[in-house]
């Protein structure tokens, strides 16, 4: 990957917003304020759950919680809970205002350097017409307001820029200086579980600013590295971020659950932290085009955090909190997802389906909590891959 | 200057409320945000003195373009940590407090289980 001498900050390519030392330390309190949260403060759900929820609820229905949802409902009323759930959620907003301040300062700026990179020889195909699925439409999704799609002005690459530091901040630095830690961990699963390999083009789904999907070029050099999401923001963004830095990716603004390539088109077929973005429908509709669009022998596999089935169930409850608290409508039914199951709905053969999990790429153990909780999803040191084989 | 595009404020979709009365919800996230700005305030302050000790005038451009460098950031990080700390006093007490009467549940066999474990 290009050079990085400092593993604890965000590499600065060409389209990476410029902060002052004002807007630097206020998006810098926000990530000590996440950290403090996750590492103080949210253990202390767990005491709670313990002295006062789990009793309370044992008491009056006579028998204790055994579900996630049974634990949901045994701490909706706690007061620690929802304390740390309203400084949990500000944090999220608090974030996302210290990102938009440079961005609207310097968008003019930003959306000239955007422009002017094409330069190598990747493309960017935008789709005015798509229409936007309704799973974007109705909420803005991790309250990023706007979504990946909106446009604030014309050639618009605001929400790509505020995607791209702000993910840094809520990851706490532990996705790597390219926040790549998806990529460079679903790549590692691929390789240590098909060495032989050799993929001529691949696609990542729901790419947006392609955190994930330059670590392709340098894992298989030889492939053609495809890029698709819905919005077009994101994708110019992704465009010129990739150019910057030298890498060749074909981005187009595309529907993953229906694309415009041809049958057979990819050996590799990957997406990071997408599906939990979609809805069921068309997750199905998504698999069902990964099935037209593979060759066969080809891979899926699609990372995610855990199915809520391998968690303690006080766990699998903190890790659901963005479903009610972050506007993630599809999270919480998206972790109950079964791979062979969706594998066989969706004309593969389900004995290739296969979940795994993989450990996170990245070196960052210092900051890591080692368990799933709300807003911390890459605290817990691994990722779940799943997917199957045509 | 070229006018300034106006990014949306609010996420579409409906705000969870945490507390009965939706001022305290209001009075929180203000808080919240103050303390975002007393950090940095401070940082400014910890900058301007950097640079006086290094011999650089503190002057407005100065102090915009400072850039920490990794030891300055871990320094900050340590502060920060210690500043939430203090912010944040009354609900470390609580959770102290919780911590307590949690390990009041504990069955004793699991005490004894904990400290036959090796990690």
């Amino acid at each position: 990957m290009t050079a990085t001498q400092d593993l604890t900050t965000q590499f600065r390519h060409g389209v990476l917003p410029q902060t002052t030392s004002d807007e630097f330390s206020r998006q810098e309190f926000v990530k000590s304020l996440k950290f403090h949260l996750a590492s103080k403060v949210s253990l202390g759900n767990h005491d709670a759950y313990e002295a006062r929820a789990k009793p309370a609820f044992t008491k009056a229905t006579g028998a204790a919680p055994e579900t996630y949802a049974d634990i949901r409902r045994a701490m909706s009323e706690d007061p620690y809970f929802n304390f740390w759930s309203a400084m949990q959620r500000n944090s999220q907003e608090m974030m996302w205002k210290s990102v938009q301040i440079p961005v609207e300062r310097q968008l003019p700026d930003l959306i000239a350097a955007a422009g002017g990179a094409a330069t190598a020889a990747g493309t960017l195909r935008l789709n005015p017409e798509l229409e936007i699925p309704k799973y974007h439409r109705g909420v803005d999704i991790h309250c990023m307001p706007g979504g990946y799609h909106t446009e604030f002005t014309a050639d618009d690459v605001a929400n790509g820029a505020v995607y791209d530091t702000a993910v840094y901040i809520y990851a706490m630095g532990r996705m790597g200086p390219l926040n790549s830690d998806i990529g460079d961990t679903t790549i590692a699963w691929i390789k240590e579980n098909h060495p032989d390999f050799k993929p001529r083009r691949i696609l990542d789904m729901g790419c947006t600013v392609g955190h994930s999907t330059l670590s392709y070029c340098d894992a298989w050099p030889e492939a053609e590295v495809f890029g698709i999401d819905v919005g077009a923001p994101v994708l110019r963004y992704a465009h010129a971020r990739a150019e910057s830095m030298g890498k060749t990716v074909h981005f187009s603004q595309q529907n993953a659950e229906a694309t415009d390539f041809e049958d057979g088109y990819f050996d590799l077929i990957v997406s990071h932290i997408l599906i939990h973005e979609t809805s069921n429908a068309a997750m199905r509709k998504i698999m069902n085009e990964c099935n037209r669009l593979l060759t066969p022998g080809g891979l899926v596999v699609h990372a995610e955090t855990p199915p809520y089935r391998d968690l303690p169930a006080y766990d699998a409850f903190m890790l659901d909190w963005d479903t009610r608290n972050n506007n993630e409508p599809y999270w919480g039914a998206s972790h109950e997802l079964v791979p062979a199951d969706l594998a066989a709905e969706t004309g593969f053969d389900p004995a290739k389906a296969f979940e795994a999990y993989q450990p996170s790429a990245f070196e960052a153990t210092e900051r890591r909590t080692k368990v799933f909780q709300g807003g911390d999803f890459g605290g817990g040191g691994a990722w779940w891959l799943w997917g199957v084989q045509k | 200057m070229a006018e300034q595009i106006s990014l949306q404020k609010k996420a579409r979709g409906e705000r969870p409320q945490y507390f009965a009365d939706p001022a305290i919800d209001k009075t929180l996230a203000i808080t919240l945000a103050l303390a975002g700005e007393v950090a940095v305030l401070r940082d400014r302050i910890d900058t301007i003195e950097r640079l006086a000790e290094a011999g650089a005038a503190p002057t407005r451009a100065a102090v915009d373009a400072y850039k920490p460098d990794a030891k300055v950031r871990a320094e900050r990080d340590a502060w920060r940590d210690n500043y939430l700390d203090t912010v944040l006093r009354i609900i470390h007490q609580e959770r102290e407090e919780l911590e307590k009467r949690a390990a009041d549940t504990k069955p004793y066999v699991a005490v004894i289980e904990e400290v036959l474990a090796n990690d």
